[in-house]
């Protein structure tokens, strides 16, 4: 198996890639870090008996990404797993950001994963080998969420893209799923997010290695979406069922709450 | 004058540690991860004892670029103040995760700062203590106790167990020092194991997660202040007590647990290496 890893330098991604090779899949990681790519082939290497290719790239940029792609063609690969992981959010609400930013999340979680899907996939070449589509998404793909608006925005369109592609590349054997996680503890950026959320925060996250692992498995079953955790399901399924109106509220309280304590503390941490 | 690296010195033991030397007339180089804790604490020490000799060194050591970093500035240190010698490494900096966290090579935290971040530095700055007939020493724990090497997840990706990630970690030192004595004794080195017992330090309030956070906070409460192990460092550093012990404060030490023997010793070494990418022996 051979698998394409994006932002595979951060938290999640790195958490992947040590799944995967774990499993003896080969690896290809991108991500704009480049020390970071350098740092987990480096530390998957010294583990595991796995081929690991790395490529720095910002995929933000269409000429980059295609150098990518070019990049792996020429060194003879072709992938059976894409893990869309690369994305990004910007603290603050919608007129404390800069349009720059704003724009910037729709770039990379929106545009980028579009076109690196796309690549991915008409390198097929029609061929009727199984392949894998993996979009991480999010639980704020699941509600409109104030303070958080582009970025649950931009997560919902993974979310509705990666059911209709499912439908849709069926017939030529390609699976699609979403994970659709809560909080993640990676870095210490997200933990004081977490923290800064209190009792929601620690209800609402995830073990990042029962994450990882389940994301292969469940990929490879071919499942639709992955919603790890038993809280996190239970919200998502009330979440649809109350008016989006009602659901917007609470979260507004929510999160102002949460945001007001975190740019007051800037600091501690959570899981 | 003699020379002691200190890691993890910007605050708790380590901090205790370097102020406890430096009443020695030790030249100490200590390494913290925050630039300002390191500079505040730099000033504290050098304000309540005028005419210390203190640098400080900022590395994360979470990630091996780092400690190489930081092992090539304190060789730079080593080169102009005492001809390349080191009398005493502490590897001390450590930390408590509640959830599966990994650093840059995809290496689970409590093992890779507790456990590698020693391992390598002392790797890289070993030369140098060969030629001071230098200590090392590794804050453990007694908590090492109780528990075996999971030899088979070894970083706890099945499942986290935040308690026996770091209980292992704390086994790792021992086991280190083992080896180290074991296999490198006979060059003049020693290295050994403390037990500081209970502290009160933040460590459980630092991104250790909401429980362990509640538990750290109540439990330190309890705890002696870090001058007391400091103490202990400094005895061994300034007598040669018998190797293959535990210390702890001024009592009898502690023994080792089972698990820390030649078998074990052994094979965590050889795989320290491999996950430090250590390929060209120990330079003796
Ligand atoms: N307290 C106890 O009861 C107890 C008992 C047994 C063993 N220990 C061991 O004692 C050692 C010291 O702990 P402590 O209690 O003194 O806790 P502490 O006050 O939190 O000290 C830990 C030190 O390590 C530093 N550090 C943390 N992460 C680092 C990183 N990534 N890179 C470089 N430095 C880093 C900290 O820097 P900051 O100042 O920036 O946080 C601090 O200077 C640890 O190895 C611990 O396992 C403690």
């Amino acid at each position: 198996m051979k698998v394409l890893i994006t932002g595979a330098a951060g938290g999640l991604g790195r958490a992947l890639a040590v799944e995967c090779a774990l499993r003896g899949y080969d690896l290809f990681l991108t991500d704009v870090n480049e020390g970071g790519l350098l740092s987990i082939k480096r530390g998957l290497l010294r583990r595991f008996p796995v081929k690991v290719m790395i490529k720095s790239c910002d995929l933000t940029s269409e000429r980059e990404t295609g150098e990518l792609f070019q990049f792996a063609d020429r060194n003879g690969w072709t992938f059976d797993m894409l893990m869309n992981v690369a994305g990004i959010d910007f603290e603050g609400g919608f007129l404390e950001r800069s349009s720059y930013n704003i724009l910037k999340i729709v770039r990379l979680n929106i545009e980028a994963t579009l076109s690196v899907t796309h690549k991915a996939l008409a390198r097929r070449n029609g061929s009727s080998k199984r392949f894998y589509l993996v979009f991480v998404s999010s639980l704020a793909s699941m509600y409109p969420m104030p303070l958080k608006a582009v970025y649950a925005a931009s997560k919902r369109f993974l979310l509705s893209l990666a059911y209709a592609l499912g439908q849709e590349l069926k017939s030529r054997n390609v699976s699609v799923l979403a994970l659709c996680p809560g909080g993640l503890p990676t870095t210490p950026d997200a933990l004081a997010g977490i923290q800064a959320q209190g009792f929601w925060g620690k209800l609402t996250t995830n073990r990042l290695e029962t994450v990882a692992r389940r994301t292969i498995e469940k990929a490879l079953r071919g499942r639709r979406v992955y919603i790890p955790g038993v809280v996190n399901a239970l919200l998502s399924f009330f979440g649809r069922l109350i008016p989006e109106t009602a659901v917007a509220k609470f979260l507004y309280g929510r999160w102002s709450k949460a945001q007001k304590l975190r740019f007051r503390e800037q600091a501690g941490g959570a899981c | 004058m003699k020379t002691a690296v200190v890691t993890g010195a910007s605050s708790g033991i380590g901090y205790a540690v370097c102020e406890a030397l430096i009443k020695r007339d030790y030249f100490v180089i200590g390494v913290g991860r925050n630039e300002q804790k390191c500079l505040a604490a730099r000033n504290e020490i050098i304000e309540n004892h005028p005419g210390a000799q203190i640098d400080f060194i900022t590395a994360d050591l979470l990630s091996q670029r780092e400690v190489l970093r930081s092992a090539k500035e304190i060789l730079k240190i080593l080169d102009r103040t005492s001809d390349g010698a080191l009398y005493a490494l502490i590897n001390n900096a450590g930390c408590v995760r509640g959830c599966y966290t990994t650093t840059e090579e995809g290496y689970e935290q409590q093992f890779a700062l507790n456990h590698l971040a020693g391992f390598l530095l002392t790797h890289e700055l070993f030369p140098n203590l060969v030629k001071g007939k230098g200590r090392i020493l590794f804050t453990s724990s007694n908590s090492h106790k109780m528990t075996k090497m999971n030899w088979s997840d070894l970083m706890f990706q099945k499942r986290y167990n935040p308690l026996f990630a770091y209980k292992q970690s704390k086994l790792c030192n021992l086991l280190t020092v083992y080896w180290l004595n074991a296999k490198y004794g006979a060059s003049g080195i020693r290295a050994y194991g403390i037990d500081p017992g209970l502290v009160r330090t933040d460590i459980g309030n630092k991104d250790a997660g909401v429980l362990i956070d509640l538990f750290w906070s109540l439990r330190k409460a309890k705890g002696a202040d870090p001058s007391v192990p400091a103490a202990a460092y400094l005895k061994l550093l300034e007598s040669a007590p018998p190797l293959g012990e535990l210390y702890h404060g001024c009592d009898k030490p502690h023994r080792y647990s089972r698990e820390v023997n030649e078998k074990n010793a052994g094979r965590l070494f050889e795989l320290s290496e491999r996950l430090c990418g250590i390929t060209g022996g120990w330079g003796i």
